[in-house]
């Protein structure tokens, strides 16, 4: 079991959780003032292109809560979110819980297997190329990341479809699962994943790029260390020298970087799924942002709040596992 | 020259072959995808005038007519009407047999029921021609009559699906219609019935067996795709079978030409224009001189060849051409506007806006439009150019589409904006608002603040009076009065492309791409 120095590692994380309080009441706050200073109504960009009723824009408004002046309307929110309850969207004419929750296992779906490819093919590249510092293997990887990080994802997602959906139509172009045809049990799940390889490629080819070099970088690094010459010096093959002591020292970096770039990941996904038209949380904030549907916006920015502490309390708590002079 | 004609035997050959082995007579069974590019915001069509909602609920729910291809009215809901010589009377003989979905008889109390309680309330285009109604009287379960308190010319049109899907009494009435939950999974009379909606990703219909015609397919699939490139890809590669003019980005209507798995339809069969609004509450602006410089000055062409990829014809007066019975020769605007810079830097002059100077006039106006809209933006960039060549200076605001509806209709605060508005089949329906001043400060309406009571009276009249040939003269009569004033400038009558696969048969007989999938079959 981990124990965090003096601090037993519950009350260390149940302290971080109870900071977490008022960082998400500011959060609140600050969006709800963002949003509401933003200019654009929504009653008027949902009721299509010709002149709605006068009392049905009246209606809607009461019904919206946009009759009343800002400061109740906030206090309102805050109140409904200390309950539980997240509000009622204005464009889909649901609960925001309900709509978040549909597409959240999509979202996360998505990210873990990007970051999953992402430290997979990331690491790979990295520690082969501290191994093999200076061959050409080590300046192709240095160029894919060079590459991955300079390509935005938007763009990579297009050529991603025109390559491999329209040239040489192996993949799906769109969506998370086929509609023409009704698949269920084992071929169902064959259909998703072939329809998120695309999606999940575009958005890991940044982060893929961000760990190969910190791989690099920490590896080099570790392996320089006195710890190495010993381990060597017992005997230890080389392959256990590098997995077992090099990369097990390396990896806190790169731990970080997939802790601490969680919140960018979500941003990118929005980006990606509304290129793959990718039915995730993502695009529910993009079309949220478009259709000014402000429950919608408050809810998701929220819960990224809340998903990012959670995620950042997780890597230090992984941090502590993976290092044993880390306490708390 | 052997060679050549042994080619032109196998091509008449194959061609033949091709032919014999085409099923012609429909076939059912299978499914279509149609391509839309948001959730529609509720399934009841109707309390909104919501595209995606149309798309959707237009195969659900039924209208008492249809719209065909050629324009035409034909029978839905009503098998036949009859309207009094003086155009206050609409005798409708309702179809016998229909069911709801749910299994309840339809009669005539749901029409009346969904006249008075729903669509008259709430739809953006019926509730104006609601709001003229005397009273709609049901004489038996299959007959009822609507009495106007005075004419209105374009009544029928308002009776599709579109403008007037009749709604279940037995499932609405004593609840609240905008808020009901069946407004997410909806009863209605038409081909193809509720099954599934997955936001974010798609809507399930599935054929309805005690409809009145054939329908052929077995599943109609809404594909919601947001992104436009996206929409076309996936037409391109199979996964979509239809993308509607609306969703059409434009600028990849070439390529699709070229590709022999989609068909295109070309045209319009309900007109819509792309225009200019001129606030006439800011000077020089108020000043009717500067307007009609300010047509002389933008070259319509050029927008629509660079602008429009040619898929609009440049606007020829106030209400287009594409009703030609409203079009006035008089003002015409190839006659009375056509480009030149020396005619509007003169009426610039007169207008006592002398260039500066650095050739500047003292004159700078904000084009505010949506910049979610490539050819607006297009459009706009041309505008700017063509109002440099005249001294005249244009910041370009583009900006998304809630803060324009504010900026242009709501609070107006610019100088110049690019839109676009159909004519629902009619310039009553949807033009009129483009010059009417009664309804200022509404979305989607006039947005100029010119207002000459003498337009408004026309305008009235041009939508009472039954017969085309005398609505005619009243077009011309008002479209003078526009032409000279100039509060408003129209710039193309638009050119709708639909696309669809072409294993896709039976398409497109209504005017609207979204109406009719009950005739629609897949070739397989």
């Amino acid at each position: 079991m981990v124990t965090a120095g003096s601090t037993p590692l519950w009350r260390y994380a149940a302290g971080r959780l109870v900071q977490a309080v008022p960082l998400l009441l500011g959060v609140i706050v600050v969006n709800f003032l963002l949003i509401s200073l933003a200019p654009g109504d929504p009653v008027a960009t949902l009721l299509g292109e010709y002149p709605a009723p006068p009392e049905y824009v009246a209606q809607l408004r009461r019904e919206f809560g946009l009759d009343q002046p800002a400061p109740v309307r906030l206090a309102l929110y805050a109140w409904n979110v200390a309950r539980g309850e997240l509000g009622f969207s204005f464009a889909y004419r649901l609960p925001v819980a309900t709509l978040v929750a549909g597409r959240l296992g999509n979202t996360l779906l998505l990210m873990v297997t990007a970051l999953s490819l992402a430290a997979l093919v990331g690491v790979g590249l990295g520690v082969t190329a501290a191994r093999r510092r200076g061959s050409g293997l080590d300046t192709a990887a240095t160029g894919i990341s060079l590459a991955g990080y300079s390509i935005p994802d938007f763009w990579l997602s297009q050529l991603l479809v025109l390559l491999f959906a329209v040239f040489l139509g192996w993949l799906p172009a769109q969506g998370i699962r086929s509609v023409r045809e009704e698949y269920s049990g084992l071929a169902a799940a064959l259909d998703s994943a072939r329809h998120l390889i695309l999606p999940a490629a575009a958005l890991s080819f940044r982060y893929m790029a961000l760990i190969s070099r910190l791989t690099r970088a920490s590896m080099l690094e570790a392996m320089s260390q006195d710890f190495i010459l010993a381990a060597r010096a017992r005997g230890l093959p080389e392959r256990l020298v590098l997995l077992q002591h090099g990369l097990r020292n390396a990896a806190l970096p790169v731990v970080t970087v997939i802790g601490y770039n969680f919140a960018f990941v979500l941003a990118g996904s929005a980006l990606v799924e509304t290129v793959f038209g990718w039915p995730g949380v993502g695009r529910l904030l993009y079309d949220a942002m478009l259709q000014r549907d402000t429950p919608v916006l408050l809810g998701v920015l929220l819960m990224v709040s809340a998903t990012v502490v959670v995620v950042n309390l997780l890597t230090d708590l992984l941090y502590a596992a993976l290092d044993p002079r880390v306490r708390y | 020259m052997r060679t050549r004609m042994m080619a032109a035997f196998l091509v008449t050959l194959l061609a033949t072959g091709i032919a014999a082995a085409t099923p012609t007579e429909p076939r059912r069974g299978g499914s279509a995808v149609v391509a839309i590019g948001s959730d529609p915001e509720t399934l009841n069509l109707g309390i909104t005038t919501g595209y995606a909602v149309g798309a959707v609920a237009a195969s659900i729910f039924s209208g008492l007519v249809w719209i065909d291809a050629r324009g035409e009215i034909q029978p839905g809901l009503a098998t036949s009407w009859t309207i009094s010589p003086d155009g206050l009377s609409y005798a409708f003989e309702l179809r016998r047999g229909v069911r709801w979905h749910d299994g309840r008889a339809f009669s005539a109390q749901d029409v009346k029921f969904t006249m008075e309680q729903v669509t008259g309330l709430y739809h953006g285009r019926f509730r104006p021609a609601f709001q003229n109604f005397e009273a709609i009287t049901v004489t038996s379960p299959q007959s009822l009559k609507i009495t106007l308190k005075r004419p209105y010319a374009p009544l029928m049109r308002l009776l599709s699906v579109f403008d007037c899907p009749i709604l279940p009494r037995h499932v609405y009435q004593g609840e609240d219609i905008t808020r009901h939950s069946r407004n997410n999974d909806p009863v209605g009379t038409g081909p193809f019935k509720f099954r599934e909606w997955v936001r974010g990703d798609r809507l399930v219909l599935e054929r309805n067996d005690a409809y009145w015609d054939p329908v052929y397919l077995d599943r109609l699939i809404f594909r919601i795709i947001p992104g436009a490139a996206l929409r076309v890809t996936a037409l391109e590669v199979g996964e979509v079978d239809q993308v509607a003019d609306f969703y059409l980005p434009k600028t990849d209507v070439d390529r699709l030409k070229r590709n022999p798995n989609v068909r295109l339809r070309l045209g319009q069969p309900i007109p819509s224009m792309g225009f200019m609004f001129i606030n006439a509450r800011r000077a020089p602006l108020d000043n009717p001189k500067v307007r009609r410089a300010l047509a002389m000055a933008i070259n319509r062409v050029q927008i629509v060849t660079q602008a429009m990829g040619n898929l609009a014809r440049p606007a020829r007066g106030p209400f287009g051409d594409g009703f030609k019975w409203a079009f006035s020769p008089e003002s015409d605007y190839d006659r009375l506007y056509p480009y030149n810079v020396e005619r509007a830097n003169a009426l610039l002059d007169e207008a006592g806006l002398p260039r500066g100077a650095g050739g500047e006039r003292p004159v700078r106006l904000r084009m505010v439009y949506d910049a979610a809209r490539a050819p607006i933006a297009a459009a706009a960039a041309i505008i700017r150019d063509n109002l440099r060549a005249v001294g005249i200076t244009v910041d370009l605001q583009p900006m998304d589409r809630a803060v324009m509806i504010e900026r242009i209709y709501t609070r107006p605060d610019y100088e110049l904006t690019v839109q676009t508005f159909t004519s629902g089949g009619d310039p009553a329906i949807g033009y009129h608002r483009i010059y009417a001043s009664a309804a200022s400060g509404v979305p989607f309406v006039n947005a100029t603040g010119h207002s000459n009571q003498e337009v408004d009276s026309l305008l009235n009249r041009a939508a009472e009076v039954p017969d085309r040939a005398a609505r005619g003269k009243i077009y011309a009569q008002v479209s003078q009065i526009l032409a000279a004033e100039m509060p408003t400038l129209m710039l193309f009558d638009e050119i709708g492309v639909d696309a669809t696969r072409a294993t896709l048969r039976g398409v497109w007989i209504g005017a609207e791409a979204r109406d009719r999938w009950d005739a629609v079959w897949v070739q397989k």
